[in-house]
C-alpha cells in the first residue's frame, strides 16, 4: 500500500508498538508525526529509522492526556506538514503487565481505573476532537485506536487497563457513526500480548508460553505484527470498514 | 460494432448516405452511422409525413394515441426487449454515463410516459382533451377544436438519454406529423423509439422521422424549416438565435435554451437527524447526468443556524458525492469538460485562499468538488460534471435578490423546508423567473405534464378552430329542419 503524500500522527510512537506502526508508515512512503512524552532520543531515532525507510517524519513532544498540548500538538501537525489523513491513538499510560504482582479487584480503587480511563480515553478524545476540523474539511480520514484483546478475553483480569480499552472500542463505534457520513473512518486494532515493549518487559516466559500454546499461531505477537492491520485500516483497501475491531493475536480471539 | 441511427420512413438504407460518429474508448468502441439526406430527400420525407398524418394519425382519437404511446413505452420498460436491451448496452458508451445510471434513469423517465401519466399529461393542457378529436362546447359559447401541425420540427440538442422522447410524446398527442433531428452527442435514441413506435402501430409508421445533420450545416436545416409549420428548438442560445433567424416568419418558433437550476435548503431540514439525507438528496441531484441537465443544481443556498451549519452541509454532501462516485462513477470528461471543471475549481481555489469565509473541498484529481461560501454571493454556474458550491444564507428569502441577473434562464430550484416556508419562497422565486419547484432529490426527474419551462407543452404546438355563436346561430337558420 501506498502511503506517499498521506501524513500520519502516531501518539506514543518513540518505542514499542507505537515505534513499529510510525516506521511502517514511512517505509509506505508516508510522512509521520513521532508523538512522544519524555525519551526525546528514542523519538529522534525513530524519526531516523522512518527517513531511512524512505518516508519523512519528524518528531513533536506533547503529552496527549493533557487537553491543552493537544490542540497544540495537532497544530504544530499541521503546520510541519499541512494536513493529516491519519491518526493513530496508540499511547496510552505506562501499564506493567505483569500477572504474578497484579492488583486484584479488592486492591483497586477508582483512581486507578481513572489513570487508566485518562490514559487510553481522554487522549484519544482530544486528539481525536482536534484533528476532525482538517478531516472533515477535505471529507476524508482514518483513525485507528489501538486497544487490547483483553476486552473479549480478559486472560488476565488487569481490571483498570482493560476496562478503559474496553471504553476506548465503546468510543470508537460511537465516532465512526458520527463521522461515516462525513468520510471519515474509525477503527480499533486489538493485539494480544506484544513481546517485547515496556509494558511486557517484565512478563514471564511461562506466561508467555502460556499464552503460546492456547494460541493457534503458537506465539505471542512481535511489535511488527501490529503494524499490518493499522495499515490496512488507514488505507483505502479497508474503504468500506468503520466502527470494527480486528484482533491481532495469532486467533486466540475469535470474533 | 456499428449502429444505425434516425428513423426514414419511405428511405431504403441504400439510397441514403451515411456518415459514421465514433464513440466510446479503445476497449468498447462504437461506430454510430448517421443519415445525410439530400435536400430532395428531406422534402420527399417531410411531404410523406405531412400526408400520413393526416391520412392516419390525424384520423385516430387522443386515447388511441394514447394506447399507442402507452405500448411503445411498455416495451422499453421491458428489459428483455431487444430496444431496451440495446439502449443498456449502447447508451453508456456513446454518453459515457454510468449503465447502472442510465438503466435507473430510463426506467424513472419511461415510467412517466405510462397511459395514466399521458392521460394527466393531456389534461394538464386541455381541460377537455376531447377537444383534440371535435369541436367541443365553450364556456363562452361557440365550439372549438384543437389542431396539431402538419410538420413540427423538432432540434433536440445535448446527450441526457431518452430527451427527445419528451417532444416527440407532446407531438404525437396533438396529432403532428413529426420530424426530429438528433444530436450528434446522443443520436440513437429518439431512432429507436420510432422505431418501436412503428412496431406497435403500423398504421403511424410513416408520421415521424429522425433525421441527423452536422451542426453548423444550414442548408439541410433550412430545407426542412421551410416545410416546417412549428419549430420546437433546443440548445444555447446562440445556436436557438442562428435558427431562430432561419424559421420562416410565419412558422411557430419554439426556443427551449439554456438554463440555471439550483437549490433551497432550510434549517428545518439541518437536524442531526435529516442532515445526513438531506445530504444525500442534493448529492443525487448533482450526480444525476453529471450536472448535464437544465434542471440540474449549481448552488445550494443553505440557511445558517441550524443544527448542522452551511459549512457542515457541505462536508456531509462532499461525502455523499464521493459515496456515488463508487455507485454511478462520473463519464469520462472530454479535454474542454475537464478544463472548464478545472478554471471552475482554480478560481474557487484562489477565492479561497484570500477569505477564510470560502473553502473548497475535493482534490484535484476527486471525481467531485464542493466550494462553501459563508458571505454573501450570487448564483453562479458550477464548473459542471459534480461541481457544487454551498453559499450560507441568513434565511432562505434572502435567495431572491442572489438570483436577480439570472432571471431569464432561471427553471428549477429544489427546496427543503416546511409548508409555510415553501409557499413563501415559491410566491418569491416564480416572481423572480423561476418555473418549476421539486424537493431535494427530485430536481431531474420533472413528473410527468410539467410545464417545460413555464410553458404550455401541447397547448403551445396546436391552433385552435373556434366555431363561434353566430356561425352556430347562423347555420341554425339555414336547416332544412327550419321553420
Amino acid at each position: 500500500m501506498d502511503f506517499t503524500d498521506k501524513v500520519v500522527l502516531v501518539t506514543g510512537a518513540s518505542r514499542g508498538i507505537g515505534a513499529a506502526i510510525a516506521k511502517a508508515f514511512a517505509a509506505e512512503g508516508a510522512s509521520v508525526a513521532v508523538n512522544y512524552l519524555q525519551s526525546s532520543d528514542a523519538a529522534e531515532t525513530v524519526v531516523a529509522a522512518c527517513r531511512q525507510a524512505g518516508g519523512d517524519a519528524s518528531a513533536f513532544q506533547a503529552d496527549v492526556t493533557d487537553s491543552e498540548a493537544v490542540p497544540v500538538l495537532v497544530n504544530n501537525v499541521l503546520e510541519t506538514f499541512g494536513k493529516i489523513d491519519i491518526l493513530v491513538n496508540n499511547a496510552f499510560r505506562p501499564y506493567v503487565f505483569d500477572p504474578e504482582n497484579r492488583k486484584m479487584f479488592w486492591e483497586l480503587d477508582w483512581s486507578h481505573y481513572q489513570t487508566q480511563i485518562d490514559g487510553a480515553l481522554l487522549s484519544t478524545h482530544g486528539l481525536c476532537k482536534a484533528v476532525l476540523p482538517d478531516m472533515r474539511r477535505r471529507a476524508q480520514g482514518a483513525i485507528v485506536n489501538i486497544a487490547t484483546d483483553l476486552v473479549a478475553r480478559p486472560t488476565i483480569p488487569y481490571h483498570d487497563y482493560t476496562t478503559a480499552k474496553a471504553a476506548l472500542i465503546g468510543f470508537s463505534r460511537n465516532l465512526a457513526v458520527e463521522t461515516g457520513p462525513l468520510g471519515i473512518r474509525v477503527n480499533c486494532v486489538a493485539p494480544g500480548l506484544v513481546y517485547p515493549t515496556e509494558g511486557s518487559r517484565d512478563t514471564k516466559e511461562s506466561v508467555k508460553d502460556m499464552i503460546s500454546a492456547q494460541t493457534p499461531l503458537g506465539r505471542i505477537a512481535t511489535p511488527d505484527d501490529i503494524t499490518g492491520p493499522v495499515l490496512f485500516l488507514a488505507s483505502p483497501w479497508s474503504g468500506f470498514m468503520t466502527g470494527q475491531t480486528l484482533y491481532v493475536d495469532g486467533g486466540l480471539v475469535m470474533s | 460494432m456499428t449502429e444505425r441511427a434516425g428513423y426514414l420512413p419511405g428511405l431504403t438504407d441504400d439510397e441514403v448516405d451515411w456518415q459514421i460518429l465514433r464513440f466510446g474508448g479503445a476497449d468498447a468502441p462504437l461506430e454510430v452511422a448517421v443519415p445525410v439526406l439530400t435536400d430532395a430527400q428531406m422534402q420527399a420525407m417531410a411531404e410523406r409525413v405531412r400526408v400520413a398524418s393526416r391520412d392516419h394519425l390525424k384520423t385516430l382519437t387522443i386515447s388511441q394515441i394514447i394506447d399507442i404511446i402507452d405500448r411503445a413505452v411498455a416495451r422499453l420498460l421491458d428489459r428483455k426487449d431487444p430496444y431496451r436491451r440495446k439502449a443498456e448496452e449502447i447508451l453508456p458508451i456513446v454518453t459515457g454515463y454510468d449503465a447502472e445510471m442510465i438503466r435507473l434513469g430510463l426506467t424513472g423517465y419511461l415510467k412517466t410516459f405510462r397511459k395514466p401519466e399521458l392521460q394527466k399529461f393531456t389534461v394538464e393542457d386541455f381541460a377537455n382533451p376531447l377537444i383534440l378529436d371535435d369541436f367541443q362546447p365553450m364556456p363562452k359559447g361557440g365550439f372549438a377544436r384543437a389542431f396539431g401541425p402538419d410538420i413540427l420540427t423538432h432540434i433536440w440538442a445535448g446527450n441526457v438519454p431518452g430527451i427527445p422522447v419528451w417532444s416527440l410524446v407532446s407531438g404525437l398527442l396533438v396529432k403532428a406529423g413529426n420530424i426530429g433531428k438528433v444530436p450528434s452527442a446522443e443520436p440513437l435514441f429518439a431512432g429507436w423509439f420510432a422505431q418501436v413506435l412503428s412496431e406497435v402501430a403500423p398504421e403511424i409508421a410513416d408520421c415521424f422521422a429522425v433525421v441527423w445533420w452536422k451542426g453548423g450545416d444550414t442548408a439541410r436545416e433550412e430545407a426542412l424549416l421551410k416545410e416546417s409549420d412549428v419549430v420546437l428548438a433546443y440548445g444555447g442560445n446562440g445556436s436557438l438565435s442562428a435558427i431562430r433567424d432561419r424559421v420562416p416568419v410565419t412558422t411557430r418558433y419554439l426556443a427551449y435554451g439554456h438554463k440555471v437550476s439550483f437549490g433551497a435548503i432550510s434549517r428545518a431540514a439541518l437536524d442531526t437527524q435529516k442532515a445526513a439525507d438531506t445530504a444525500h438528496q442534493a448529492a443525487y441531484d448533482v450526480v444525476r447526468y453529471d450536472q448535464q441537465g437544465c434542471y440540474s443544481p449549481h448552488v445550494f443556498f443553505v440557511e445558517r443556524n441550524g443544527r448542522i451549519s452551511p459549512q457542515d452541509f457541505a462536508q456531509y454532501l462532499a461525502h455523499e458525492l464521493e459515496t456515488f462516485e463508487k455507485k454511478y462513477p462520473r463519464r469520462a470528461l472530454s479535454i474542454g469538460e475537464a478544463r472548464d471543471m478545472a478554471t471552475w475549481r482554480h478560481g474557487e481555489e484562489i477565492k479561497s485562499f484570500a477569505s477564510k469565509n470560502r473553502g473548497l473541498i475535493g482534490n484535484a484529481d476527486s471525481a467531485w468538488s464542493v466550494a462553501f461560501v459563508d458571505d454573501t454571493e450570487d448564483l453562479s454556474p458550477s464548473g459542471l460534471n459534480r461541481t457544487i458550491k454551498i453559499v450560507a444564507v441568513d434565511a432562505l428569502a434572502d435567495i431572491v435578490p442572489r438570483i436577480a441577473p439570472y432571471k431569464a434562464l432561471l427553471q428549477t430550484v429544489g427546496i427543503a423546508a416546511p409548508p409555510a416556508e415553501l409557499y413563501a419562497l415559491s410566491t418569491a422565486l416564480g416572481i423572480a423567473g423561476v418555473t418549476r419547484i421539486s424537493a431535494i432529490g427530485h430536481m431531474t426527474a420533472p413528473e410527468a405534464g410539467w410545464h417545460h419551462d413555464g410553458r404550455f407543452n401541447l397547448l403551445d404546438l396546436v391552433s385552435i378552430t373556434e366555431i363561434e355563436r353566430s356561425a352556430e346561430a347562423a347555420a341554425d337558420t339555414l336547416a332544412p329542419y327550419a321553420d
